[in-house]
């Protein structure tokens, strides 16, 4: 696993560009492959990982472990759209890293993920917190 | 979008380090795919494989996603790594649609217009749906001539400008084809069988000439394969011409679908292509519809010269098919151009 390279774009220069409404529907565009987009990309939120990392790292904090197979769509996916970025490798297994397009694309999703959850729990709050 | 150079020699053989059941398992995906990503996807399922053993599981997501990536790639499946290239594939399928179903198509027409040319249908059905098939042909012959007609002039423009070696052998081999086509067709349509036939009100609108010509461009689709002791009585030059007619049609088709995978065209001209083949494909609709009013037009039991045989059977199973998948090229084709087309287009070819 390599770490982030420090003069790289970061997620806070980025936000300042597209609007979220933009970005949440450039993560949309990736169909079936969104969801574990969203996974993928929270996960390189931290740092730089190959598929193997990404696995585990996606297990450990979402408790879903993504097949083989549809990790490396949405990775190849992410790349098509420039939200991800492979880096050098010196062995087989080879490193992604977050661009400033993914980084402004998560934050727009969460965002949104965030408005949602926040309506929801508080409705839930009102209606069902005496029964 | 930065990607590290491949080490020399390293994308030949992505799996090769790896179980010969990993190896397998890449091949499910189409080969450009592999030269990118084959290296770590292995080096993945190499380690999943290690942490939990084999899988039935992980196999069939890896075989499901694996053909997924190769329907994208051929314009025939949603998001493709390349658009641009997935929306030229598209054309590609529906270019290859078109030719089988004519192919077939006129095999079935032309049969039908011999039986016109000798005897009156059992019912108005049959001749309400052979004008119904002889007039989505020439639809189809016409919208391939306007579909041609960019291909050609890009094509043209790219050898004028001394860029267009990519072009040379698929133009040679439609040429090739096309000739061949054109000579023995022209000479064996006169055996068609209709020639002699009485000119009746049923014959519809099928012409004639037109029909001798479709006879001979087909006869090697017949049932006659099946049956060799009737097909060792065909003169001999007629038994070559079935057997050398497929190989030039098929000349004319790959020559076709390879450059229309391989010439750029302009967002423009990719939108136009785009209309053409949505009314080609109805088209193919409409031609499948008459089709299909044939044989819904015969009685039970019914054994006259209209009767659709095996070989109409298998022919209506074709356009059927090239309908279906002609449908999915159609759609993601103009997705293709939606989507990220335009800028794909602009930049320069690798």
């Amino acid at each position: 696993m390599t770490t982030p390279d420090p003069a790289a774009d970061t997620p806070g220069d980025a936000m300042t560009s597209p609007s979220s409404a933009e970005q949440t529907s450039a993560l949309e565009t990736l169909g079936r492959s969104s969801g574990p987009a969203s996974l993928i990309l929270a996960s390189l939120a931290e740092g730089a990982k190959h598929g193997y990392a990404l696995t585990k790292d996606i297990e450990s904090f979402a408790g879903v472990r993504l097949a083989p197979g549809t990790l490396y769509e949405a990775l190849s996916r992410l790349e098509a759209h420039g939200m991800i970025e492979a880096l050098e490798s010196h062995d087989r297994r080879r490193p992604y890293r977050l661009t400033a397009i993914g980084a402004t694309a998560l934050s727009a999703y969460l965002e949104n993920q965030r408005k949602v959850a926040e309506v929801g729990l508080r409705r839930l709050a009102g209606s069902w917190a005496a029964t | 979008m930065n990607t590290p150079p491949q080490p020399e020699g390293s994308h030949q053989d992505p799996g090769a380090a790896h179980d010969p059941a990993i190896t397998r398992l890449l091949l499910w995906y189409p080969q450009s795919w592999r030269v990118r990503y084959g290296e770590e996807f292995a080096e993945l399922l190499a380690a999943e494989r290690a942490e939990q053993g084999p899988s039935l599981r992980r196999n069939v997501n890896v075989a499901t996603i694996g053909l997924r990536t190769r329907l994208a790639g051929a314009g025939l499946a949603g998001h493709p790594l390349d658009d641009a290239a997935a929306g030229h594939a598209g054309l590609a399928v529906i270019a290859a649609c078109i030719a089988a179903a004519v192919l077939a198509g006129s095999a079935m027409w032309s049969q039908l217009a011999i039986g016109l040319q000798w005897s009156v249908p059992h019912s108005h059905g049959v001749t309400q749906a052979v004008d119904l098939m002889s007039a989505a042909l020439l639809v189809l012959v016409l919208l391939t001539a306007l579909a041609a007609a960019p291909v050609a002039w890009t094509a043209v423009a790219a050898v004028v400008r001394g860029q267009g070696c990519e072009f040379r052998r698929p133009a040679a081999f439609m040429a090739t084809g096309l000739v061949v086509v054109m000579i023995g067709g022209r000479h064996f349509e006169n055996g068609w069988p209709g020639t002699g036939g009485h000119l009746l009100a049923h014959q519809g609108i099928v012409p004639g000439g037109i029909a001798a010509f479709a006879w001979a461009s087909t006869m090697w689709i017949t049932s006659y394969w099946a049956h060799p002791a009737a097909l060792a009585e065909f003169p001999a030059a007629q038994l070559a011409w079935m057997l050398l007619s497929p190989v030039a049609s098929g000349f004319v088709v790959t020559g076709a679908v390879q450059l229309l995978r391989r010439v750029r065209l302009s967002p423009r001209a990719f939108r136009y292509q785009t209309r053409v083949a949505n009314l080609a494909w109805t088209g193919l609709a409409a031609f499948l519809g008459g089709s299909l009013w044939w044989f819904a037009s015969g009685p039970a039991g019914y054994a006259g010269p209209f009767r659709a045989g095996a070989i109409d059977h298998a022919a209506l199973g074709v356009v059927t098919v090239a309908v279906i998948v002609g449908a999915l090229a159609v759609r993601h084709a103009r997705a293709a151009a939606r989507s990220g087309f335009r800028r794909a287009l602009a930049s320069p070819r690798p």
